[in-house]
């Protein structure tokens, strides 16, 4: 989820989240059926038109996924490059139909039902040792801070440019990275702060100890 | 005693930045200056039981930070200097509902205590609205906002200025200035503290003055003067 939540009620946002969840995974798991380009174009425009209808300012909100057009041309040439272009576009569809998908889930379904229909799903992997609690919150948090981080990377990238006037090279990854770690370790203490997981937390700072 | 800071000694990646520190604060307003590392924020750290002391003891509204970590939440609200790290949810209603949740609320509960919530502090729009979209000094309300609803006795500021236009940062000294709980800040913007109930100067983790803000302000300004002088 890049654009954020929206906060005008539509029709999807009367749908339980489990639903549109399980909704989400059987349209995907037809759309990975399909292979050949003519159907996947049919359900393109079908959800790109329900997409259209139900958010409010589609077309602001399709811009702010602009950032994911070079991987998907990369994706695209190499795809015409291993399998011809009725393959690549295949390909293409699917994965921008999905995505539309998601987005339409994302932005219409608050994230505290999210955590609430994820975690009996994830519960089924606690014999791994896992909680499903930190998993769904995992979630939530990851779709909350990708607006954050393209933020952060806008900055890196501006100052760059102001100062060289260029655009930025890979090299700006490293610190970027490390933007992002620290903004994770924020993140970390301030849910501690606000007792999520205290009794069960091993994450006790005694300076170096 | 409200707070009560005995003995303590804090090291934090191989240096001690709090030696044997005594302290205690049962003001209503206390506030806290000193250069950048001089310890305010390990100090406010050890208050909420994110860090706990190498040496001694720090006791917070009767509860030991060491002994009692799962309760100090409930105890003690934390604001930090950046309010895009502490926003978990991408709408105000959910974010003032998490802390319900946390606290043994239901869902349905939860969501209708953060909206009665909402609306009491004239934030009734906020409910639904992406916290994307609302502006800095509305961020930082919002956190303050989610740490009021778990009622805590204590909140800890930790530069909560640091990000916010003149107008958002009177707004915001305004209501601390309204809430009945005990308030520890640090700040570097001196003239928000001037009317607190005392001021404590930490200089290399250790108090180099205590008392009103009047004085310790006097004190520090004279110092940092003296300091920055070529």
């Amino acid at each position: 989820m890049i654009a954020p939540h929206v906060a005008q009620q539509t029709w999807l946002h009367r749908i339980g989240a489990g639903t549109k969840l399980l909704a989400l995974a059987v349209v995907s798991i037809l759309l990975g059926w399909m292979s050949e380009w003519v159907p996947l174009l049919i359900a393109f425009v079908v959800i790109l038109g329900v997409y259209i209808v139900t958010i409010p300012s589609a077309g602001t909100r399709l811009k702010l996924y602009r950032p994911l057009l070079p991987l998907l041309v990369g994706i695209g040439l190499l795809q015409i490059y291993a399998s011809g272009w009725e393959i690549a576009l295949a390909t293409l569809l699917r994965l921008v139909a999905m995505m539309a998908l998601a987005d339409l889930v994302t932005a219409t379904t608050p994230m505290l039902d999210m955590m609430d229909a994820l975690q009996p799903v994830f519960r089924l992997l606690r014999p791994l040792g896992l909680d499903e609690r930190r998993l769904s919150l995992a979630v939530a948090l990851m779709l909350r801070f990708i607006p954050v981080i393209m933020s952060e990377w806008g900055k890196r990238e501006e100052a760059w440019r102001a100062r060289t006037g260029r655009r930025p090279p890979l090299r700006l990854l490293a610190p970027f990275l490390s933007d992002v770690l620290r903004l994770a370790d924020h993140a970390s203490e301030a849910l501690t702060a606000r007792g999520f997981d205290m009794a069960r937390s091993d994450r006790v700072d005694r300076g170096t100890r | 005693m409200t707070i009560a800071v005995k003995d303590v000694t804090l090291a934090r990646n191989g240096r001690t930045v709090l030696h044997q520190l005594n302290l205690n604060m049962d003001e209503r307003r206390i506030g806290l200056v000193g250069v950048n590392g001089a310890g305010k924020s390990s100090l406010l750290r050890l208050l909420n039981g994110l860090l706990l002391p190498d040496q001694g003891q720090v006791t917070v509204h009767g509860l030991d930070t060491q002994a009692s970590r799962a309760q100090l939440p409930g105890s003690v609200g934390f604001i930090f200097q950046n309010p895009e790290h502490q926003i978990v949810f991408p709408t105000s209603l959910e974010e003032i509902a998490f802390g319900l949740r946390e606290r043994g609320l239901d869902a349905k509960a939860a969501t209708a205590v953060a909206r009665d919530f909402l609306t009491r502090h004239n934030c009734a729009d906020w409910c639904e609205r992406s916290v994307a979209e609302l502006s800095d000094g509305q961020k930082q309300h919002l956190c303050i906002l989610a740490v009021l609803v778990c009622e805590p006795a204590l909140i800890v500021l930790d530069e909560p200025f640091s990000s916010l236009d003149l107008r958002a940062r009177n707004m915001f000294l305004r209501l601390l200035a309204s809430l009945p709980q005990q308030i520890v800040m640090a700040s570097h913007d001196l003239d928000a503290m001037r009317d607190f109930d005392r001021l404590i100067w930490l200089d290399d983790g250790r108090v180099a003055g205590d008392g009103t803000p009047e004085n310790v302000l006097r004190a520090y300004r004279a110092h940092c003067d003296a300091q920055a002088a070529p």
